[in-house]
């Protein structure tokens, strides 16, 4: 008990911060998904759950819903695995792995916004580097027309955005491989274990909170994704990549209806919290201690 | 005792931050402050647009202003109309941050005059200085709420030497249209280059029913549940915009290229047709001198029963703050920039044309486009004539869905679903 | 031997993936807009670095800058300061309360921005705190705690407990072990964590963009903003704003790499 009084400290100054900024003023945000608020008039009327049952029948809301998980899912799979494949060959502190390090992260740098802007001219179906390069290289055949093509649009977005974040997570793996001893993996390898063995009984396991971290950063960050989608292709072509975060958006600011907009965004935040937690559950994550 | 004098410091850290922000926001204008010249306390205007490629022109009006007026400075901003709507919201919420802004015809204006956020113009001097026709978009119940500054010609641009190369004028009717597309395609001419990603359905969607709805409440009869986008006026422009796609009258893969992409296949005269409007001309001559431009509205009915000849918009609409804490201000400011001479040095430096009337146009090409259009028949921007932007983007959504490969009647029905769930009519 | 060509086509076919796009970056930077619309993604014929010039000469570039700096470094300052201890006393108390601790702030992880945005500045105009860095300051701290603590707590979750009883035995009260303990095993932590936050804080748009209103205090990445207009996006003064906006963090970053994923903690780990 007295130990709780002694570490109440380290809470306050951060905790009232995000309770007074952020959590306070979100609060109040999500509270108008019971009004029919314009987000600009002075007065609003309450209207009970309206909001939520008119959602529960809009198309576009379900159609954000179902694109949102292919996108996830799309970002989290190539995320993870193109990013610990690459963490593996880059963990030790050679010249090379630091080289390449450096030069996976710097898409992280450049701000999503900008990122988008590049990528729109990569996919471009006529000016495009990759069209261009596959009819030079004789492959004319296997161009697409990646941002309007309304079953690929989506997935070409998730690729983006996994390029614009593999190197973020090549370095939480490498800082979670550098963290497993050495000898552990040595001695096993001593111990006559193949490369496949060691990774599945050694590595893996004791890189599980890292990945852990990096499979829940990244759905959340798959989830909540905006900026990328914003600027490539603003939802469309005809809804094909309007996720959840873009329907919010139009529904507050393009279409003036913040009460549905908080409707929606209360129903994604229960979605977050769903996948999250169930995440958190299938990873197990607190159990594993060194 | 010791933990107590922890507290003390964290809350100290705290208090530190808070005040911090408290402290450097003395300029704040939430209180009219002890300004350090007490006899001409100095006023402060914000002005915040979405019109980036306008920003020098500005910069020259605003320091001529001040001129004019020491005792007023503007702090002007502007944002991409992609992003204003994000900022636009917030800042109209309190009278400090924007005074004067510009809003977008249509749902936006609509929005922001349906929560009382404009200042009412009515009757100001500054009116007589437009032409009355032109600032009409701003009217709402009999009152003036803000002033469109800007004529647009939302109407495809053509390269007028390609046309004369192959001996064609632009044409009466759709058979004459698409018999010009095909003499281009014949000729390895991109005959229309299309931003089917970018602002291209939002632009093309307009001459492509002006004649096929001439009806200009047409989206007022959409939202009343009087008409559907399943009738013929819009199943009719969809079949005519997959003519055009189906024909390969479009770049390939147009439904994905962006604006950048589709300008820059007319700059390089790689294609003979922009589908964009007049805000583009004096842009794309200068980054070829060799274009000579013109417009041309593609005419989607036989020549007899075409009403319309093109499509105009008067946009950015200028308005004032209702909260604005210095209207009398911000409305000398807006009474600058209506001003003949300012307007025509707007005018002439951005490449737009003017609402002001009698500008002068010193840029030949602005010049005789304007010249042309203010005589010919033409309409104002029907997509800004919808109220509701959900509809708004079910109906560009149809388009986009069509030149996936979608059937005209499918497409219109589905955008008709969204539609209806807005409206709640069936 | 087959195994080793296939690492290094992958190594080197990523690299190829990454480095592609940025040079488009930096030969459209280099390119006027009519040679830009004449030939949008080829190599540049004539280097042009107009763009620089006319951003360097018509911008306050270098104010912005600061403010940039400022703003990112104060920021992750607190930040770090803030979600540490927080973490620390999640790690620290029972598993009961931590947890709550944890919970309340992966909730902030979840809260989609756009239906904050209003609110967020309702308040802070309230509080008289916009067009003030240090209400940006305040706000993105505020904001980023849930990521902070979220990523810290996490890592720190992984110290070996024993050596922060052994401190407790040793008489270090919770700020020693923190201060002495805590924080220095965690020093790669702190980094990877801050790598993440300078990122997000140098190129945030929305914040900048609600709570800024005047040149004095405008920040690299909402100058960059004025190059797309209404109709007209200025692609080549746009790429060199990413540029520009960019290489300080590419520098910071090669820099700082070796501190980043340092070995200190594996070695006090292995110790």
């Amino acid at each position: 008990m007295r130990r709780y009084k002694r570490l109440i400290i380290f809470f306050v100054p951060g905790t009232l911060l995000y309770l007074g900024l952020f959590i306070y003023p979100s609060l109040t945000g999500l509270l108008h998904s019971f009004t029919d608020w314009d987000g600009l008039s002075p007065s609003y009327r309450y209207i009970g759950l309206d909001n939520y049952r008119t959602l529960s029948e809009n198309i576009v809301f379900s159609k954000s819903l179902g694109n949102n998980m292919k996108f996830m899912l799309a970002v989290v799979l190539v995320q993870t695995v193109v990013s610990l494949i690459l963490a593996l060959r880059l963990s030790k502190e050679t010249k090379t792995s630091i080289v390449l390090r450096s030069l996976y992260f710097v898409p992280t740098v450049i701000s999503s916004v900008a990122v988008g802007f590049i990528w729109t001219f990569v996919y471009d179906p006529t000016l495009g580097v990759i069209n261009q390069a596959l009819e030079q290289s004789g492959f004319g055949n296997l161009t697409q027309n990646w941002l309007g093509d309304i079953n690929l649009a989506i997935f070409s977005i998730a690729l983006v955005q996994a390029w614009a974040h593999i190197g973020q997570m090549v370095i939480l793996f490498v800082a979670g491989l550098q963290a497993i001893p050495t000898e552990l993996i040595e001695s096993a390898k001593l111990d006559g274990g193949s490369r496949w063995q060691v990774f599945t009984r050694i590595t893996w396991p004791l890189l599980a909170p890292a990945a852990a971290i990096v499979v829940a950063f990244t759905t959340i960050q798959s989830l909540k994704a905006f900026d990328l989608v914003f600027t490539m292709t603003g939802g469309g072509p005809n809804y094909a990549t309007e996720i959840l975060s873009t329907f919010i958006y139009s529904t507050a600011f393009s279409s003036y209806k913040f009460g549905l907009a908080s409707a929606a965004s209360v129903l994604f935040l229960a979605l977050i919290s769903l996948i999250t937690f169930l995440q958190f559950r299938i990873l197990r994550t607190d159990r594993i201690s060194y | 005792m010791k933990s107590s004098l922890k507290i003390i410091i964290s809350s100290l850290l705290v208090l530190a931050l808070l005040t911090a922000c408290g402290n450097s926001s003395e300029k704040a204008s939430t209180e009219p402050s002890v300004s350090t010249q007490p006899e001409s306390p100095k006023v402060k205007l914000n002005f915040i647009h979405f019109r980036g490629e306008d920003v020098k022109a500005f910069d020259k009006l605003i320091k001529k202003f001040e001129n004019d007026n020491p005792n007023i400075t503007v702090e002007m901003q502007a944002f991409p109309s992609d992003q204003y709507n994000t900022v636009l919201q917030p800042k109209l919420l309190d009278g400090s941050s924007a005074d004067v802004f510009a809003v977008f015809p249509g749902s936006q204006y609509e929005a922001v005059a349906k929560a009382g956020l404009f200042a009412d113009l009515t009757g100001a001097p500054l009116l007589s200085n437009y032409v009355p026709s032109l600032i009409e978009a701003g009217q709402k119940d009999g009152k003036q709420l803000a002033v469109p500054y800007l004529l647009v010609y939302n109407i495809p641009i053509y390269n007028v030497k390609l046309f004369e190369k192959y001996n064609l004028t632009p044409a009466k009717d759709w058979e004459g249209f698409l018999a010009l597309c095909e003499k281009f395609k014949q000729e390895g001419i991109i005959p229309i280059a299309f931003a089917g990603a970018g602002m291209g359905p939002a632009q093309f969607m307009n001459s492509m029913v002006m004649n096929n709805a001439p009806d200009p409440q047409i989206f007022d009869k959409l939202d009343a549940g009087e008409t559907k986008l399943t009738d013929e006026w819009w199943v009719k422009t969809l079949t005519q915009f997959k003519e055009l796609n189906d024909k390969g009258y479009f770049q390939k893969d147009a439904v994905g290229t962006k604006d950048e992409g589709a300008s820059a296949l007319f700059i390089q005269e790689k294609a003979a047709i922009l589908a964009t409007g007049s805000f583009q001309l004096v842009q794309n001559k200068q980054q070829n001198p060799q274009l000579e431009q013109k417009l041309l509205a593609p005419i989607t009915v036989p020549a007899e029963s075409a009403v319309f000849e093109g499509i105009h918009t008067t946009s950015f609409l200028l308005g004032v703050n209702a909260k604005s804490k210095h209207p009398d201000e911000a409305k000398k400011f807006l009474e600058f920039l209506s001003g003949k001479e300012e307007a025509g040095q707007y005018a002439n430096e951005t490449g737009q044309s003017s609402t002001v009337s009698n500008v002068l146009y010193d840029n030949e090409l602005l010049k005789s486009i304007t010249d042309e259009w203010t005589q010919k028949k033409t309409r104002f921007n029907p997509r800004y004539t919808i109220k509701n932007g959900d509809v708004q983007s079910a109906v560009l959504g149809s388009i986009q869905a069509v030149l996936g490969g979608k059937s005209p009647e499918k497409a219109a029905s589905e955008a008709q679903a969204i539609v209806e769930q807005q409206t709640g009519n069936k | 031997m087959l195994l080793k060509l296939l690492k290094w086509l992958l190594l080197i076919g990523f690299a190829l993936v990454v480095l592609i796009p940025l040079m488009l970056v930096v030969f459209t930077a280099f390119k006027s807009t009519p040679q830009f619309y004449a030939n949008p993604i080829g190599f540049p014929t004539k280097l042009f670095t107009g763009n620089f010039r006319t951003l360097f000469e018509e911008q306050p570039i270098w104010r912005y800058a600061r403010n940039s700096v400022l703003v990112t470094v104060s920021t992750v300052f607190f930040e770090l300061l803030l979600a540490s201890m927080i973490a620390y006393g999640i790690i620290r108390s029972g598993r009961v309360f931590g947890k709550g601790m944890y919970a309340l702030f992966a909730v902030g992880l979840m809260i989609p921005s756009q239906v904050s945005i209003i609110p967020i500045y309702s308040l802070l105009h309230k509080l008289g705190w916009t067009n003030s860095i240090a209400g940006l300051v305040a706000v993105t701290v505020s904001v980023l705690m849930p990521l902070s603590v979220f990523m810290l707590g996490g890592f720190m979750r992984t110290l070996p407990k024993e050596i922060m009883e052994a401190g407790s035995i040793d008489g270090l009260g919770e700020w020693g072990i923190l201060l002495r303990i805590a924080l220095p095993l965690s020093a790669p932590y702190l980094a990877a964590t801050s790598a993440f936050l300078f990122v997000i804080v140098w190129n945030d748009l929305l914040f900048p963009m609600l709570l800024v209103n005047t040149k004095e205090k405008m920040t690299l990445p909402i100058a960059m903003l004025q190059f797309r207009g209404e109709f007209v996006a200025n692609y080549p003064m746009l790429m060199t704003g990413v540029l520009v906006t960019s290489i300080p963090m590419i520098v910071l970053y090669v820099f700082l790499q070796r501190f980043f994923i340092s070995g200190a903690l594996a070695g006090s780990l292995k110790g």
